[in-house]
């Protein structure tokens, strides 16, 4: 019988739950340890203040400090070094295929690190006519047959090998998004994301372009 | 790596491939403002849609996997069976390679496929539901065979191929015609109402011109006809020039029996005149003004304003 629990339990261990404020009281969402030494990874729309409560696979909480944020690319990263996590391993979706099995870790409603299953459609900008009002439009996103909620956001896409593929991020027409690891790298080193590591270039008359 | 992860990672790579190989088959089409919808090039220089997702009649384009986008023209629509034909220039992709959804059982693995834009083929995944024989479907329209998964239909999915494990496409999968679980159009229907659309330009439906409703005898009148049945059809209108009227129905004819099967359901003569009735004739009981008569109906060809 083919099973997910391995990769989902390692990939489990790597998973935190992000709450806003130093009480962590407030709502949250997940979180991502993307390199050792406590460097996190979640959602900006999960942290709008600077200090965070990241409460640990184990059931400990340590405190966490909002220490970069992009709301546009919806990317926020925490350093809580007293979490002392294994980081992911991390892998470009632009090699896996439509049709390549995803999964994804979360806490969807409260439901501490649930895992959800589908397939990848496509990496890339959103079909026309897909796109919501206020919406970059050229955004590359791992787009997902995936069913996410809210809880999800911050939390891992991952491949059938268990590599991260993509931050979970929100929901457009049910279609599961996700930024693109490469993309969350460059965020992470402090980069500016690239160019089309995980996405096409904007294609003549279909978008403005900027000059 | 794990023997989970190696079988998880080849189950992927299989989708994937199925993904891939029914992908070279599937077109975006734009019929519609804002978001395309999906075909699959079921013939040569034929693709075919959903219906409902055909909004305009003249400059309907179609977006091939290599992403050049060809002009379409619009060779027929069935309405009932929400199905649309579509041209466009022979020879510049592959033909669908079908399976028989005969074949697929509840559990079997499937994916949805769609092509919007010019990121490649895209896929839902999921598991057959349910199947079963022939239906009728709310839009009017018989389907050959029932076949429901758990796929998620995404906007723009409408149109694009119910696809197995190995590739193959059993047929088209309606966003209309979805509830709760995704409604595909099985193959053979597929090609049944293209043969129609394209031999005549419509698919022929059996009419006779007569609105009914369920009625009940009174226990007197049922023991004193002697008749079996508790109930009928009692004739609410005729059309002038219909079948219904040209074989003497009248409003108020109670039809206990359609060749001699009895029958107190509308739908009991909607199938009575399904399939290739058009031509036949059907023997109907009925009770007139108290009394037991029997008429003989011409099934006629839906008038085309209603179809």
């Amino acid at each position: 019988m083919i099973s997910l629990a391995a990769a989902a339990e390692r990939l489990r261990a790597s998973v935190v739950v992000v709450r806003a404020g130093a009480d962590g009281r407030a709502g949250g969402g997940a979180g991502i340890a993307w390199r050792a030494g406590g460097v996190v990874v979640t959602s900006a729309h999960v942290v709008d203040a600077r200090d965070v409560t990241v409460v640990l696979p184990d059931g400990g909480a340590v405190p966490g400090e909002v220490v970069r944020r992009d709301p546009r690319r919806d990317l926020a990263l925490v350093l809580a070094p007293r979490a002392a996590l294994p980081p992911v391993r991390h892998a470009d979706p632009a090699r896996l295929r439509p049709g390549s099995l995803l999964f994804a870790v979360g806490h969807p409603l409260g439901v501490v690190d649930a895992v959800t299953t589908g397939v990848l459609q496509a990496t890339g900008p959103l079909p026309p006519g897909l796109g919501v009002p206020g919406m970059p439009g050229d955004l590359a996103w791992l787009q997902a047959d995936l069913r996410l909620a809210p809880g999800n956001s911050g939390g891992p896409v991952a491949d059938a090998e268990g590599r991260v593929v993509g931050v979970s991020a929100m929901v457009v027409a049910g279609l599961g998004l996700a930024v693109p690891a490469p993309d969350v790298e460059a965020f992470v080193a402090g980069e500016a994301p690239p160019r089309s590591a995980s996405g096409r270039t904007p294609r003549r008359g279909r978008r403005p372009a900027y000059i | 790596m794990s023997a989970d992860t190696n079988a998880l990672a080849a189950l992927s790579d299989q989708l994937a491939d199925a993904v891939a190989q029914a992908g070279a088959a599937t077109v975006a089409v734009h019929g519609r403002p804002r978001l395309a919808s999906t075909g699959v090039h079921w013939r040569d220089g034929i693709v075919m849609t959903t219906e409902g997702t055909i909004r305009r009649e003249d400059g309907i384009t179609v977006t091939l996997p290599g992403g050049d986008t060809v002009p379409a023209t619009l060779a027929g629509r069935d309405r009932g069976t929400d199905l649309a034909v579509l041209r466009i220039p022979a020879g510049r992709l592959p033909v669908a390679t079908k399976g028989d959804p005969a074949a697929l059982k509840p559990g079997h693995l499937v994916l949805a496929l769609a092509r919007l834009d010019e990121l490649g083929a895209r896929a839902a995944f999921g598991a057959v539901s349910a199947v079963g024989g022939r239906w009728r479907c709310w839009k009017g329209g018989e389907i050959d065979r029932l076949v429901q998964s758990d796929l998620v239909i995404y906007p723009g999915f409408g149109g694009g191929p119910l696809v197995d494990a190995a590739g193959r496409i059993h047929g088209l999968n309606s966003g209309g015609l979805s509830r709760s679980l995704a409604t595909t159009i099985p193959a053979g229907t597929v090609d049944r109402v293209l043969d129609q659309l394209v031999e005549r330009g419509y698919v022929s439906r059996g009419w006779i011109g007569a609105a009914m409703q369920p009625v009940r005898f009174n226990p007197a009148a049922r023991q004193r006809l002697g008749l079996a049945s508790e109930g009928g059809l009692v004739i609410v209108a005729v059309e002038p020039d219909a079948p219904a009227a040209a074989a003497g129905l009248l409003v108020g004819d109670v039809i206990v029996s359609v060749n001699g099967s009895p029958v107190d359901d509308p739908a009991q003569v909607v199938e009575a005149l399904a399939g290739d009735a058009v031509g036949k004739s059907l023997r109907l009981d009925l009770v007139r003004g108290g009394q037991r008569a029997n008429a003989d109906v011409l099934v006629g060809e839906r008038p085309r304003e209603r179809r």
